[in-house]
């Protein structure tokens, strides 16, 4: 991990919903930074603006005000192909829901940023083959959604969120859907990329346990950051950090105080 | 509040579905001018001259009212589901709030009713517009002249329209209600239901698309070399070759078309996979749909050829006699100085035409030599029975039908002393015309008492007396001097009259003939009169042609639709879709270009099969029960064809244009909720 370079700037970003006496503030002007190869978490409760963070970050939501640069470029200003490049080729997005397009094969699916870009498949071979075989996906690539398992179909979207090499992962949830078995998989698979590969990765997430697998944690409470810890890799076994991560989280919680 | 708000979404339904709504306008304006034949002039007049077919023709109407609602029902259903679907959030918000459903489903009903009524209120005044033009525009085109019309309003076709067209509605809704009731309402706030992806096996694939391909090859097959021998078995062994085989055909073009994308997708960049894929999922999921909208397109375009062709032949039926007067010359005379009859009339004259004298008539001793006639008509395939029955009764004088040609603007016969020309009043009636015709050309002579006569290489066929009940199936024109030694009666057939231009354009030909009628019926001499065939002419162009076009456009308006409305469902369906694709980096050109080809590729999906099986029934048609009679250019059947497709094409166009652009609209909303 380099731990030199910023690849993420977040700076003094709200995002108002609604107008007049309506008006909600989902972010009350965060800043924070994300460096090269580090895997982030960002926690807090519902409601608490995490979504709406990462939505902001992959311009699936236009701020109010603040910048998000990525590389030092400000994404705010990015209109038509350039959008269109930032979001194919930038960042990679992994959903809840996996959102694989269900009438496409797995390949299908994972080669699509790639022909969106002008790459055929005959080119990007090896590529899938890698990241398929990465993933323990090979048996299923010929195969439509519905032929495969929620955990075969969640390392399909992995797969097609990386296929393309960007700077940075996000990841809404990503084992939200999965049983433990499967989440453990894909949460195991994730770490082996953010180490081998130094991929960036940022992680919103309220369970502990999936956490527990990022080396820095930001929480958020009612649109503003709350707390941030830091795991020691070399003194921390994962199930210490997850013993500190539920503390903050109950801490988030209102602690004992809030118990009626 | 209630119905406040019932009207409001009603008008937002018609805002958000014009394809929908101008398709429901259609529907009213041809269920209406349909159900107000019976008033239109044309058949009005018809009705006294030619009452019995007309009551059959009125007979037939509910029976083709029913069939068109049948078949609009489907498309209202279609619509129908299609903004239900739009609005399922909507309705299940209503449920979560504590609406009944019976109450909701009420709602429902009433913004059905309200559409109607608002359609009614489009629909009614322009078809009665449109069929007071129709009425004006026949009167004026068969010369009934429109001095006598008058508005014509029709209660009973007001009635049964309104009748149908909200009971097919409220059926719709009631179908849709059962189905709403039975969802809970969670799955109302699912983003429709999504089809699991049907994986077709390559090998049941291929085959029923190999199996459909072959059955409707058999079906043109059968139709264009079988239909002409008239056997009984031959249309229904058609019929079922040609709906199994398109059914089997879209069973299994989408495993085709999975076979065909991923043999591409290796070389594909962009949105072509998923453009494909989208088009090859609506065929697997709708099959059944695009197969029965592909046979409504085909039958649409196959009525409208008919339609035409039947109206171009009939109106053809050229014009050469008003009238022919039979009795004594000096009787003929004196009723054509009648003065308000020689006002009327213009040329008359008398016409040689006589069945021929005994010892001429086949096996006969001075029987004509039809040898090289029969060995002519034996070189063309199929003239076996022609030549059996062929034999010349008539004979008719060259001067009296140059009369006839000249009435009619036409070159007059120069017959030489060793020259003489068939005649054939039923050249129209199978390959009879047409065979001998043929042979014609092969400058063949006809020997009349040991003497060869060059045949003429043209078969004469205009009319040579007014009433066209009577026919003469083989007659020779020969030169005057020849007429009385093969002529049985040396006097004249009849007087053949013809009205005077200037009345004919004065008050049209159809008003004309009928004044002139009751002249002649009031003299009290035996006559045949022109009205009998016009009104034939008449009733066979407004059955045939009418009805036939009526159902070819509202079965092209109804596959359409059927096919646009499809095309939307899905897309709605699988408009989480698109959101993927803009976060994949898709921009949103590409994706207006992906939805606009995967129409274009829907469409033509259904019209390639619909144009071949279409044109196979065309050309089957004309080659068997609907024969074009002689008398009409084929180039002028060639070029209205050609018209009706160009037509056609930019109807087609017309829907695609108003399907792409609803689906970009979809695209575009996609994108700014995208970026809010």
């Amino acid at each position: 991990m380099n731990a030199n370079n910023d690849i993420l700037q977040v700076e003094s970003l709200t995002k108002t919903y609604g107008r007049g006496e309506n008006q909600t503030e989902a972010l009350k002007g965060i800043s924070f930074r994300v460096l090269e190869g580090e895997f982030l978490g960002i926690m807090g409760a519902s409601g608490s603006g995490k979504t709406t963070l990462l939505n902001c970050i992959a311009t699936m939501l236009k701020p109010t005000s603040g910048k998000i640069l990525l590389r030092g470029q400000d994404i705010s200003g990015f209109r038509g192909g350039k959008l269109a490049d930032y979001r194919g080729r930038e960042i990679g997005y992994l959903f809840q829901e996996f959102e694989l397009l269900d009438n496409l094969t797995a390949r299908e699916n994972i080669m699509l940023p790639l022909a969106l870009h002008g790459i055929t498949e005959k080119q990007a071979k090896s590529r899938i083959q890698a990241a398929a075989s990465l993933l323990d996906i090979v048996p299923v690539l010929d195969k439509f959604p519905s032929q495969m398992s929620g955990g075969q179909k969640q390392r399909a979207a992995a797969a097609r969120a990386l296929i393309s090499d960007p700077d940075i992962l996000l990841a809404d949830e990503p084992t939200g859907a999965l049983d433990s078995r499967n989440s453990r998989i894909l949460l195991d698979k994730l770490t082996t990329i953010n180490r081998t590969q130094n991929k960036t990765i940022m992680m919103v997430t309220h369970d502990a346990n999936a956490a527990s697998c990022c080396s820095r944690i930001l929480f958020i409470q009612d649109g503003q950051l709350f707390h941030e810890l830091r795991r020691n890799p070399e003194h921390e076994s994962a199930a210490e950090f997850y013993e500190r991560i539920v503390t903050v989280m109950a801490q988030l919680g209102g602690g004992s105080a809030n118990v009626l | 509040m209630f119905f406040k708000q019932i009207r409001r979404s009603a008008a937002r339904n018609r805002k958000g579905n014009g394809l929908f709504f101008g398709s429901l306008v259609t529907a009213i304006i041809a269920f209406y001018t349909l159900l107000s034949l019976g008033r239109q002039d044309v058949v009005q007049f018809l009705n006294t001259i030619e009452s019995d077919a007309v009551r059959k023709l009125m007979q037939m109407l509910p029976v083709v009212y029913a069939v068109s609602l049948f078949f609009v029902f489907f498309l209202v259903y279609f619509a129908c589901r299609y903004q239900t679907d739009s609005r399922r959030r909507e309705l299940g918000l209503y449920l979560m709030l504590g609406m009944k459903r019976s109450r909701l489903f009420g709602m429902l009903f009433c913004e059905t009713l309200w559409s109607s009524m608002v359609s009614l209120l489009i629909g009614l005044p322009a078809a009665l517009f449109l069929t007071e033009g129709i009425s004006l525009a026949t009167a004026k085109l068969t010369g009934l002249g429109i001095i006598g019309h008058r508005f014509s309003f029709s209660p009973g076709a007001f009635l049964w329209t309104v009748c149908g067209f909200v009971l097919v509605q409220l059926f719709s809704m009631l179908i849709i209600c059962i189905s709403l009731g039975r969802t809970e309402p969670v799955d109302f706030f699912r983003s429709g239901e999504i089809r699991k992806q049907a994986v077709p096996s390559a090998g049941k694939s291929t085959l029923f698309f190999g199996a459909g391909l072959a059955l409707l090859l058999t079906a043109y097959g059968l139709g264009l070399f079988r239909l002409r021998t008239l056997e009984l078995a031959v249309p229904p062994a058609i019929l079922l070759c040609g709906i199994t085989g398109t059914f089997l055909l879209y069973r299994g073009l989408g495993g085709f078309l999975g076979l065909f994308i991923r043999q591409k997708a290796p070389d594909a960049a962009g949105l072509s996979t998923f453009t494909a894929r989208q088009v090859q999922e609506n065929v697997l999921s709708q099959n059944k749909a695009l197969a029965v909208s592909s046979l409504l397109l085909m039958t649409a375009l196959a009525c409208i050829s008919f339609g035409i062709a039947m109206g171009m032949a009939r109106s053809t039926a050229s014009r050469s006699v008003d009238f022919s007067l039979f009795g004594e010359d000096a009787q003929i005379d004196a009723v054509l100085a009648q003065e308000e009859i020689q006002k009327m009339t213009g040329e008359s004259y008398p016409l040689y035409l006589s069945m021929i004298k005994d010892g001429y008539f086949a096996d006969q001793e001075h029987a004509f030599d039809i040898g090289e006639l029969k060995e002519a008509l034996s070189r063309i395939e199929g003239t076996e029975p022609i030549i059996e029955s062929l034999h010349i009764d008539y004979v008719i004088a060259e001067s009296s039908y140059n009369r006839i040609l000249t009435g009619l603007g036409r070159k007059t016969l120069h017959l030489s002393g060793g020259e003489a020309a068939l005649y054939s009043s039923t050249a129209s009636d199978g390959d009879f015309g047409t065979a001998v015709q043929q042979a014609l050309k092969e400058n063949i002579s006809i020997g009349i008492d040991g003497t060869a006569h060059a045949l003429l290489p043209v078969l004469y066929c205009d009319n040579v007396v007014a009433d066209r009940a009577i026919t003469l199936s083989l007659g020779l024109i020969v030169p005057d001097e020849l007429y009385p030694q093969l002529a049985r009666e040396e006097e004249p057939y009849c007087r053949n009259v013809r009205l005077s231009d200037d009345v004919t354009e004065k008050s049209g030909l159809m008003q004309a003939v009928r004044e002139a009628d009751a002249l002649f019926a009031a003299s009290g001499i035996e006559y045949d009169s022109y009205l009998g065939g016009i009104g034939r002419n008449l009733f066979y162009t407004v059955a045939a042609s009418y009805l036939t076009i009526y159902l070819g456009v509202l079965f092209g308006l109804i596959a359409n639709t059927v096919i646009g409305m499809k095309y939307l469902i899905g897309q709605r369906r699988t408009r989480h879709r698109y959101e993927t694709l803009a976060m994949l980096g898709a921009d949103l050109p590409s994706m207006r270009r992906s939805v606009k080809k995967q129409i274009d590729l829907y469409f033509l999906l259904v019209l390639i099969p619909a144009l071949a099986s279409g044109t196979a029934a065309v050309f089957s048609m004309f080659t068997s029960f609907a024969k074009l009679p002689m008398g009409v250019s084929p180039v002028t059947t060639i070029l209205l064809s050609i018209a009706a497709l160009i037509v056609f094409a930019g109807l087609e166009t017309l829907y695609i244009c108003i399907v792409k652009r609803t689906a970009c609209r979809e695209i575009s909303r996609l994108a700014s909720a995208d970026r809010r």
